[in-house]
């Protein structure tokens, strides 16, 4: 059995920067992306019962650098032809996306988590494999695992764009073996299964890490008691497969 | 699915066909026997030359031209090919388990060329069947893949799966990023050596790998499975375990604690002890650090039995291919299980104090190794381990 436990959403850098400047100042030196998937990990990680020892899995952006770095990356490759590049150095900061999962880290670092991990790549639709592997750790840990695992965390951020004006989103959804209420909801929310069909035909698809699970927490968060099937909405899959899944909201 | 074929009801994963694009080749063969020859195959590269950066040496690949607008693609769709046509198995037929590494940034006559990484995945996945997971873990993405698959495949809910990892990175941008980090040797760090000699794996004069670009793919099955298609596999995976150092984001703790948990992780969940492992295939980057705390961890993990346990690696050949790492070593893995060889450590003639293992240096071991433990550990601290073993009859 896999039940939510809770879920946080983040948009607003500046509310964070005002509201909680620890946060703000553990974050501040990575990207939008990445700043909102930790400030919504950090929300969540209050309702974990042992944050050392959750399993994380976390969605890498699709949209991953900042219009910083693709100015850089504009700077580079068009010296490489004139042979102009020298002893061009990049500022350290940069560095930082040559991991490329990098909220997966800083988690690992803020927390002092080496629990068991997957990192998912910001290709469009793998928030589902995401919720897919969640199911399969914490299954496994009642069949045949050793490593015990009795929460996940998965977490994730994007942005729309690498523009300087872009929209971020960052979300994290807690959850566990052991049965609690979901905290926003006040009642428990058990996560059934999840569904794929093949599409025969390939649809166009809005890769973002992030907005898809933000709709889908929206969507539980009124849900009366019972069973709930939920379709994603088409471009938040891969586009080569439907996604259907199934939740249950008990009092 | 297939029935179990294991024991404890675990069905039994094997490797039945690979596919490797690095800088000792194009194929699987190519990389296995330039290893065996103890030959480097990192050289200078001409565009990296006339660019004036002051990182010029690489493990490049011949066998996509480096200004092909798709080559992120390209190089990954040859290794899954060459491998599923050695499986003899289809796409269709498969799981897709990748990792496309880092977004691609070119110039060509084409100007400023930005590959999305997540879209070359979405390109690569489209013929092959659910699951589908991009992973992305740093330099330990192409061994978490072939873990994730082998758990996929063990637990039941797929039969068969192509996993590996493709990367196209040797290119300035990068190379001026991860010598910012001092990660990569620059053409000052080769002291008038040979440019092939710049990366040296646990070596007394190692300053940091050469970036690389390459894709290792594998076709991993159930042995119930290869043994009704009639194929021979290659070689069994029997454990996998990752973990995270939690340290730092730049560098590793200089004990290797991380690594050696994901190390002890992978040997749990084959239900091994350390003593059961034949030889090792090491992350071995040639950075002052890694190498000193990879072998820290090894040492540990060994405890009084280190000396016993042959230890190569092989980014002093090929250079460190970053998302496809694991996935080209773990080939080589399963080559050393299936002839017992160990290959040398390519550019390791002395290894540094606090770098002490059981290496291969300068020619192959014939270890009779059966079982081979596969390392990787990432920038970020991210870690993953394989463990594989030689398919009994």
């Amino acid at each position: 059995m896999v039940y939510l436990i809770a879920s946080a959403e983040r948009r607003d850098l500046g509310a964070i920067q005002r509201s909680s400047p620890e946060t703000w100042r553990r974050v501040r030196r990575y990207n939008l992306p990445i700043q909102l998937a930790l400030a919504a990990a950090e929300e969540v990680m209050t309702a974990s019962s042992d944050p050392k020892c959750t399993a994380v899995i976390s969605l890498a952006p699709c949209q991953p650098g900042s219009a910083d770095l693709y100015r850089w990356g504009h700077v580079v490759t068009s010296g490489m032809a004139s042979g102009t590049l020298g002893d061009l150095r990049m500022n350290p900061t940069q560095t930082l996306h040559a991991v490329d999962n990098l909220a997966m880290s800083a988690f690992a670092i803020a927390y002092g988590n080496q629990a068991e991990c997957l990192g998912l790549g910001g290709a469009a639709g793998q928030a589902w494999c995401g919720l897919e592997a969640v199911l399969e750790k914490l299954d496994a840990a009642d069949r045949d695992d050793s490593s015990g695992t009795e929460e996940v965390i998965l977490m994730a951020g994007d942005q729309d764009t690498t523009d300087e004006s872009t929209a971020g989103i960052g979300v994290a959804l807690l959850l566990s073996k052991h049965a609690r209420a979901f905290v926003p909801l006040g009642r428990v929310v058990r996560l059934v299964r999840i569904e794929r069909r093949a599409q025969p035909n390939p649809t166009n698809v809005h890769p973002h890490a992030a907005a898809g699970l933000c709709e889908f927490i929206a969507t539980i968060k009124k849900q009366n008691d019972g069973l709930l099937s939920y379709d994603v909405p088409t471009e938040q899959t891969d586009g080569s497969s439907s996604v259907n899944v199934v939740v249950e909201v008990m009092s | 699915m297939s029935g179990n074929d294991g024991d404890n009801g675990r069905r039994r994963v094997v490797i039945t066909g690979t596919g490797a694009l690095s800088a000792l080749g194009r194929t699987t063969q190519d990389l296995w026997n330039g290893l065996i020859a103890n030959r480097p195959g990192i050289r200078t590269v001409d565009r990296l030359v006339a660019s004036g950066i002051t990182v010029t040496t690489g493990g490049e690949v011949d066998a996509v031209p480096h200004d092909q607008i798709d080559r992120d693609h390209e190089i990954a769709n040859r290794a899954i090919d060459d491998a599923l046509a050695s499986a003899k198995r289809a796409a269709a037929n498969c799981g897709f388990i990748w990792s496309t590494g880092l977004d691609t940034f070119q110039a060509n006559s084409h100007g400023f060329v930005h590959r999305s990484a997540g879209r070359c995945f979405s390109a690569l996945a489209a013929r092959f069947l659910e699951p589908k997971r991009m992973i992305a873990a740093a330099c330990a993405s192409g061994t978490q893949a072939v873990g994730e698959a082998f758990r996929l495949i063990r637990s039941g809910r797929i039969d068969a799966c192509v996993a590996g990892g493709s990367s196209v990175m040797l290119t300035p941008f990068y190379l001026i990023g991860f010598a910012g980090l001092q990660a990569v040797a620059t053409d000052n760090d080769a002291n008038g050596d040979h440019p092939s000699r710049v990366c040296r794996p646990f070596d007394r004069r190692r300053k940091g790998f050469a970036l690389a670009d390459g894709a290792g793919a594998l076709v991993m099955e159930t042995l119930d499975s290869a043994r009704t298609r009639g194929t021979s596999p290659l070689a069994e995976v029997i454990g996998f375990g990752m973990s995270q150092d939690a340290f730092d984001l730049n560098r590793p703790s200089e004990d290797g604690a991380g690594a050696e948990l994901c190390m002890r992780r992978a040997l749990a969940d084959a239900r091994l002890a350390p003593h059961d492992i034949d030889a090792v295939n090491a992350h071995a980057t040639a950075t002052y650090l890694g190498d000193l705390a990879e072998a820290a961890a090894l040492r540990r993990l060994f405890g009084g039995d280190w000396k016993r346990v042959p230890v190569s690696g092989v980014k002093g050949a090929i250079g460190h291919a970053m998302a496809a790492a694991g996935a080209l070593e773990a080939i080589v893995a399963a080559h050393t299980c299936q002839t017992g060889i160990v290959p040398p450590t390519v550019n390791l003639s002395e290894p540094d104090e606090g770098c002490e293992l059981d290496h291969v240096i300068a020619e192959p071991r014939d270890a009779n190794a059966e079982r081979v433990l596969s390392v990787s550990f990432g920038m970020g601290g991210q870690n993953a381990a394989l463990i594989l073993q030689r398919v009994s009859a």
